[in-house]
């Protein structure tokens, strides 16, 4: 496969010239139906190897994981500098939404399961669970600041609540971004395979996954900073 | 969100109107060329700001434009514009997602970047936020601060996907053969500065959401001081009003190294080529320039959470700037190396190459000054730090990133820019930056009335006068000599000499073994297959002094 690094050894790679030259490249699964041989030099044929998605989301949740630090090390070093803290009380509702999503980690991992099963149908229904918990979660986190809002506490009552708001707004966007993706990959036209359907699975376990144990993070910083 | 990028690129095929050719097109190169262009205008519009400044701090009486009513407000908002433009628009995007984006998928061997309308958007976001920027500076202050802040949120979203963009480009494009170990020292700087890039961008952007959520909603995370000073004690306890210059400072220390890695990378990559010589000690420099990235962003980390509890812990802030002197000082040796002994070919590019190396031994010095905290914080007033910072990351980096135009601009239009014009510039430049700066230093020394007893201070303020004046005049002439290099830069556009042959300067890279301008697709057919490192140059046995990467050893022997 081209784009990926090859053993540096020459004698090997003039081999691979010699035949590449030769024959028509095989393994050109993605420009089958286009016809037309001006496209030639768009490079189609050396089309980038599906990695690139893996290695992109590994590098965008640290980089997702360094903006909750910041906003969670300002809370650190705001909540240790005040001798005063106005605390919040965390609505009940909130552990409700944490086993949702701690559930929808479940389903989505079953969904995949059902996937590498050869399962299609098993796998759409857990993978559509997992969205309609997603899409739960949210809703209950908007109910968490109804009632907060209803009990009179608002983004600009005291840091405290500040801090909750910015916490469970960030990351509910990140949240329906996670939503996003899982609607994608249910809807996906399935004539536009450039990503298999198993490793679009995958990376949005990763995202999904990682939004579930952030999530924890900032419920036990929240509580433990009461 | 890259699934049909192909789709995309097979419309362009078919004629695409200039916007599609512009900025609604998708190749890396047209990409990488639009933020050169953004990064041209913000240059000139910085440079003038500058000089409104320079020309108010010595002559206050002269009506200027944008300094009328309030003047000190005005001066602020001045000074924030200035600042913004030249590290965000220019040292942040130029030499990483302009040249970035030109030429790193072409000196590895891909034929785009990993996620083509993900780095479409970057740019849209990129230009939005110097659109953002310069309505901030005309606004009034409230708004424009409120919009300022969303500008540079803007503006870090846009840096942490080219971040993505360039690491994942790097570590799963690279071409057959394209071993690390080969990989040009610019695609090594590229690569750390973007992994660098979404780490610290990404403090920068919690850092202006909290900020803007003050702002708009009036929560306090950042209270400014006139709101502390109506509160009772008691209350005024609950907030460090530092928090926010930390979490800047955080971003701005390694913000730096942002600006210069890449510069780093070009530097080395120009010595090499124009010296006809190997990097020296190649694998030392990319551990040094992983190091200038792993130091830079130890420089926040371990401020922020080792001492996240104690705001004051200097000497480990102290102890990580100075371990920067280290992969620092193997960068110089190894250019000072490469340089040791080379039949070294003295045209604009390698001037400029060279004089990026004396701006960084001359502001290296005055930074070690700074590390030792003592000093920054008893005697040296603001005027040394600018002084500093504008010698070492501003013109060091400037002059890194004319020293890559210089070389590239063959590769970008198939035109050379004019050699003689070109001299003329680098050497009005040169002497004038040293004129500017360097006087700055001696007049933050000499300014700093904490060292001195009263009766001197009158004595030492009828000389700075004369001083300021001459900066602010070297300052103009600077600037006036920017000029020739926009004329060659336009004339030389239209009417510079035509290049023919595809490596006019017999350089190893990639980038040369394809036409200029670069096809679309950059590579034909079959991609390019990689057998040697970057920098072959004068190998023995061999009749020509260099050995391009895309050479085959048969190909080389014929050569003998």
């Amino acid at each position: 496969m081209p784009g990926t690094t090859s053993p540096p050894e020459i004698e090997l790679i003039i081999e691979d010239i010699g035949g590449g030259r030769g024959n028509p490249p095989p393994g050109d699964d993605d420009n089958g139906g286009d016809g037309g041989g001006d496209n030639d030099n768009r490079g189609r044929k050396q089309s980038p190897s599906p990695k690139r998605y893996s290695t992109a989301i590994t590098i965008a949740l640290v980089s997702i994981l360094m903006f909750f630090m910041a906003l969670a090390s300002a809370f650190i070093v705001l909540r240790r500098g005040s001798e005063v803290w106005v605390t919040v009380h965390l609505p009940p509702i909130l552990l409700a939404n944490t086993l949702i999503l701690l559930a929808s980690s479940f389903t989505l991992e079953a969904s995949r399961r059902r996937l590498s099963l050869a399962d299609p149908s098993g796998f759409r229904k857990f993978w559509l669970l997992t969205t309609g918990l997603g899409i739960l979660f949210v809703a209950g986190q908007l109910v968490a600041w109804r009632q907060l809002v209803a009990q009179g506490v608002y983004i600009a009552s005291n840091q405290a609540s500040s801090f909750f708001y910015i916490f469970t707004g960030a990351h509910a966007v990140h949240l329906l971004g996670g939503v996003g993706a899982l609607l994608y990959v249910s809807f996906r036209k399935s004539d536009q395979k450039r990503i298999s359907l198993s490793t679009a699975a995958e990376i949005t376990s990763y995202y999904w996954h990682f939004m579930d144990g952030l999530w924890v993070f900032l419920l036990a910083l929240l509580y433990l900073g009461k | 969100m890259a699934n049909d990028e192909s789709a995309a690129n097979q419309a362009e095929t078919s004629q695409p109107g200039f916007l599609g050719r512009t900025l609604l097109s998708t190749d890396h190169k047209v990409i990488g060329l639009n933020y050169l262009w953004l990064a041209l205008f913000s240059v000139f519009l910085g440079l003038a700001m500058s000089l409104l400044m320079r020309i108010h701090l010595v002559w206050p009486g002269i009506r200027l434009p944008f300094l009328s009513g309030s003047s000190l407000e005005r001066y602020a908002a001045l000074t924030t514009f200035h600042g913004s433009l030249m590290v965000f628009l220019v040292l942040t995007a130029a030499p990483q997602a302009g040249f970035g984006n030109y030429f790193l998928p072409l000196q590895i061997g891909a034929r785009e970047m990993a996620f083509p309308k993900l780095n479409r958007l970057s740019f849209w976001a990129t230009a939005a936020s110097l659109i953002g920027l310069t309505i901030a500076f005309l606004a009034a202050p409230e708004t424009g601060i409120t919009l300022w802040t969303a500008s540079v949120a803007l503006f870090s979203l846009a840096s942490l996907c080219n971040g993505i963009n360039f690491s994942v480009t790097t570590i799963d494009l690279r071409a057959r053969g394209m071993t690390l170990p080969r990989l040009p020292l610019t695609v090594w700087a590229w690569f750390i500065n973007g992994i660098l890039s979404t780490l610290i961008f990404s403090i920068l952007l919690a850092a202006s959401v909290c900020l803007l959520s003050d702002r708009l909603s009036s929560t306090h995370f950042f209270p400014p001081l006139n709101f502390l000073a109506g509160q009772p004690a008691s209350f005024v306890a609950n907030f460090l009003p530092v928090l926010w210059q930390r979490l800047f400072w955080f971003f701005a220390q390694a913000e730096v190294y942002i600006a210069m890695l890449p510069c780093f990378g070009l530097t080395t990559h120009l010595l090499s080529t124009f010296s006809r010589k190997p990097v020296w000690i190649e694998r030392l420099v990319v551990l040094a320039l992983c190091g200038v990235g792993l130091f830079g962003f130890c420089v926040w980390g371990q401020h922020m959470f080792a001492s996240g509890m104690n705001p004051f812990s200097p000497l480990v802030f102290s102890l990580l700037a100075s371990s920067l002197g280290l992969p620092a000082t193997i960068l110089l040796i190894s250019w000072l190396g490469t340089l040791w002994n080379a039949r070294i070919q003295l045209n604009t590019s390698m001037l400029f190459a060279i004089g990026f190396v004396s701006l960084f031994m001359a502001g290296g010095i005055s930074g070690i000054f700074l590390a030792g905290r003592d000093l920054a914080a008893a005697a040296v007033s603001d005027e040394f730090i600018t002084g500093h910072f504008h010698l070492v990351m501003g013109v060091a980096a400037t002059f890194a990133i004319l020293g890559a135009l210089f070389f590239w601009f063959p590769k970008l239009f198939g035109r050379r820019l004019n050699e003689s014009l070109g001299k003329i510039h680098f050497w009005l430049t040169f002497a004038g930056v040293y004129l500017v700066f360097m006087p700055l230093h001696w007049l933050g020394l000499l300014t700093h009335a904490n060292l001195y007893s009263g009766s001197r201070i009158a004595a030492i303020s009828a000389m700075v006068a004369p001083v300021r004046a001459f900066i602010t005049v070297a300052a103009i002439l600077l600037v006036l000599a920017q000029g020739i290099f926009l004329f060659n830069f336009l004339w030389s556009l239209f009417r510079g000499e035509k290049i023919e042959e595809r490596n006019p300067w017999r350089a190893t890279t990639l980038e040369w073994s394809v036409s200029s301008p670069p096809p679309a697709g950059d590579f034909g057919a079959t991609g390019p297959v990689v057998y040697r490192g970057a920098y072959e140059f004068s190998v023995l046995g061999v009749a020509e002094d260099f050995v391009p990467q895309h050479l085959s050893p048969e190909q080389v022997s014929k050569a003998r």
